[in-house]
C-alpha cells in the first residue's frame, strides 16, 4: 500500500502537470460557451434551438458586427436606458446606407421602404412571457458599465449570455431557452435578487 | 425563490413579532390613513380599478360578494340616536345654512343596523328597515354618523396567508410586502378564508372576457398581468410603481427619494387621506406620523403615553402586525 508521505517527486510533477491541464480544459470549455471574457460574471448555462423567424430583410449581424464592429447599443440604442432594447428606426439604417453599399438587393429593398415612408416590419425573436419584468438597463449596469475591467467595446459579450452569438448569425435566432430556469440560474450564479415580485407582476 | 429561501423567510416572522425581524427588511412599505379626512368618495377605490386592472364584475356578481376591489370603502353607521341634530324639513336647511342650527335631539330615532358592509348585509333581498330623512322622503339610511373606512390589504408583517398556502404563492418580500405570485397560484383559497380582514380576492370567472369589450382593453395597464381565473389576487401597494422607482434609484445610484413616487389611490385622493411611503427612512412622513402617533411595529397592544393620540391598527391584537396606520375619527358629539 502507497504510504501518502513518501511519494516521490515524480507524483508531483504529474499532479501538476493534471493540474495545468485540467486549467487548460476549464478555460478552452469556457471559452467554448462564448463569454468567458467578462469578468465577475457566470454565464447562465442552457441552450434551446429556436425557430427561424423570417424578417422582412434578411439582416446579416455578423457583417455588422463581426467585419464592421459596430457595437450592439449604437443600434439597439435604449437597451442602456430602458426596459427594451428596442429595435433602430429606418433612418439609422440610412444614415449609412444612402452612401454605403447602396447597390446591394437588401439595401435596395430597404431604400424602398425608406421612400415610401414605411418601417419594415421586423418580428420579434427573443419574447419574454407579459407577466415577466424584465429591463435591460439594469442588467448592461451590473455587467457592463458597473463592472470592473469591462469596456464598453465589448458588450457584445454580454449580450451573447441571453441572445448567443448574434455577431456570428445572419438573421437572429433564438439559442438560449429564455425560461425561468434559465434566468434563476444565471441570478443565483451572479447573486442577482431572488424575489419573486422582481421579476413576476 | 428557493425552497431555502422560504423556509428561512416564514421561520424569521413565524418567531412572532415581538422578537423582530423586519428590521433586515431594504425598505418597508407603509401606509397612513387618516379618517378624520376621509370624505368616502371611493375615488381611491376607482383609482385602484384603473391602475391594478381590475375587473368591474357587475351587480350580480358584486351582490355574492365576488367583487374584485382590492380596496373597498367600509361604511359605518353610528347608532341613530349619536346623532347631534334632530331631523328636519327640507325647508329649514336654508335656515340652518344661515346660522340657525335645528334644535337638538330630543327623542330616539328606529334603529339600524350599526355597521354595513356592502356586499354581505345586502343580498338575497334582504332590505333595511326603512325611515323617513329629514326631508320628509324615505331612506335607506339616517341622515347622520355614516363614517369611512378605506380597506387595503394590510401588508402584515406575520401574515396569516402566508403559512397555509400550500404552493408558497404568497409570501414576505425583502420590502416587507405580502407578495402574491399569479403563476404559482393554483386556487385553494386558504388564504382568503385565514385572512382576518377579508382582504383576498378570488377569480370566479373570467371576467376580463367582458369587463373590457373592445376599445377598452386598451386601457389595460401594461404593467401588470391581467388574472385569470382561478388566481387569488390582492392590493400590492402598487407593486410596479415601486419596481420602477426602485429601478430608477438604483441605476442613479441613491435610496428610493420619500414622496418621489405613491401609490394609485394615494395619488387620488382628493383630501390627502392617505399617506405612503418607507417606514426604514425616518425622515419619511410615514415614519414621522407612526412615531409621533406611538404606534410600534411589532406589538400587539400599544402603550401610548398619550391617550388622546388617534392612532391604531386594526385587529392588531391578532398578532398579524399589519403596515396600515388609521387614524382615528373625531367626531363632533
Amino acid at each position: 500500500m502507497a504510504v501518502p508521505h513518501r511519494r516521490s517527486s515524480r507524483y508531483f510533477l504529474m499532479a501538476f502537470a493534471a493540474m495545468v491541464l485540467g486549467i487548460f480544459l476549464a478555460a478552452s470549455s469556457a471559452w467554448a460557451d462564448g463569454s468567458s471574457g467578462v469578468p465577475n460574471a457566470v454565464p447562465p448555462k442552457g441552450e434551446h434551438e429556436g425557430k427561424n423567424v423570417e424578417q422582412p430583410i434578411e439582416f446579416p449581424h455578423n457583417i455588422h458586427v463581426d467585419i464592421n464592429k459596430i457595437n450592439c447599443m449604437y443600434c439597439h440604442t435604449y437597451a442602456r436606458r430602458s426596459k427594451v432594447a428596442g429595435i433602430p428606426p429606418t433612418s439609422k439604417c440610412m444614415g449609412c446606407h444612402l452612401v454605403i453599399a447602396t447597390d446591394k438587393p437588401r439595401i435596395k429593398k430597404l431604400t424602398e421602404y425608406w421612400e415610401k415612408k414605411e418601417p419594415p416590419r421586423w418580428k420579434k425573436v427573443h419574447d419574454v412571457p407579459d407577466f415577466v419584468h424584465f429591463t435591460h438597463e439594469k442588467h448592461l449596469k451590473r455587467f457592463v458599465f458597473d463592472n470592473e475591467g469591462m469596456s464598453v467595446d465589448r458588450v457584445s459579450e454580454v449580450c451573447a449570455f441571453c441572445h448567443g452569438e448574434v455577431k456570428k448569425m445572419t438573421v437572429a435566432h433564438k439559442v438560449k431557452p429564455l425560461n425561468m430556469g434559465f434566468c434563476a440560474r444565471c441570478h443565483e450564479a451572479n447573486k442577482g435578487p431572488f424575489d419573486c415580485w422582481k421579476c413576476h407582476k | 425563490m428557493s425552497l431555502d429561501n422560504i423556509l428561512t423567510n416564514w421561520s424569521r416572522y413565524r418567531k412572532g413579532a415581538e422578537e423582530g425581524g423586519f428590521h433586515e427588511y431594504e425598505h418597508q412599505w407603509g401606509m397612513v390613513v387618516d379618517l378624520n379626512k376621509c370624505i368616502g368618495c371611493n375615488a381611491c377605490s376607482v383609482a385602484c380599478y384603473a391602475e391594478n386592472n381590475l375587473p368591474v364584475v357587475g351587480e350580480k356578481r358584486c351582490g355574492k360578494n365576488q367583487a374584485m376591489n382590492w380596496l373597498r370603502i367600509e361604511r359605518y353607521w353610528d347608532e341613530p340616536d349619536l346623532a347631534p341634530y334632530e331631523a328636519i324639513p327640507t325647508a329649514n336647511v336654508d335656515a340652518w345654512i344661515e346660522g340657525n342650527p335645528p334644535a337638538k335631539k330630543t327623542e330616539l330615532k328606529p334603529s339600524m343596523p350599526s355597521s354595513y358592509l356592502p356586499g354581505l348585509l345586502e343580498q338575497d333581498g334582504q332590505s333595511f328597515e326603512q325611515r323617513v330623512g329629514f326631508d320628509g322622503t324615505k331612506s335607506e339610511f339616517q341622515d347622520f354618523g355614516a363614517s369611512f373606512l378605506p380597506m387595503m390589504c394590510q401588508q402584515c408583517h406575520a401574515a396569516t396567508c402566508e403559512p397555509v398556502c400550500p404552493v408558497a404563492a404568497t409570501y414576505h418580500t425583502p420590502d416587507g410586502l405580502n407578495a402574491q405570485v399569479y403563476n404559482r397560484c393554483i386556487g385553494s383559497r386558504y388564504c382568503s378564508n385565514n385572512c382576518p380582514y377579508r382582504l383576498r380576492y378570488f377569480n370566479f370567472w373570467s371576467y376580463y372576457e367582458d369587463a373590457w369589450p373592445e376599445p377598452l382593453h386598451m386601457q389595460l395597464n401594461p404593467d401588470l398581468s391581467v388574472r385569470d381565473k382561478g388566481v387569488m389576487e390582492k392590493c400590492t401597494f402598487c407593486i410596479q410603481r415601486i419596481r420602477v422607482a426602485k429601478d430608477k434609484a438604483k441605476m442613479e445610484d441613491r435610496k428610493v427619494i420619500d414622496g418621489e413616487f405613491s401609490t394609485a389611490c394615494v395619488q387620488t385622493c382628493p383630501t390627502g387621506a392617505l399617506v405612503f411611503g418607507d417606514m426604514q427612512n425616518p425622515e419619511s412622513q410615514v415614519s414621522k406620523l407612526w412615531s409621533y402617533h406611538q404606534v410600534e411595529r411589532g406589538k400587539t397592544k400599544q402603550n401610548k403615553e398619550n391617550k388622546e393620540l388617534r392612532g391604531y391598527r386594526i385587529l392588531e391584537g391578532l398578532n398579524t402586525d399589519p403596515s396600515v396606520l388609521y387614524l382615528e375619527r373625531v367626531r363632533e358629539v
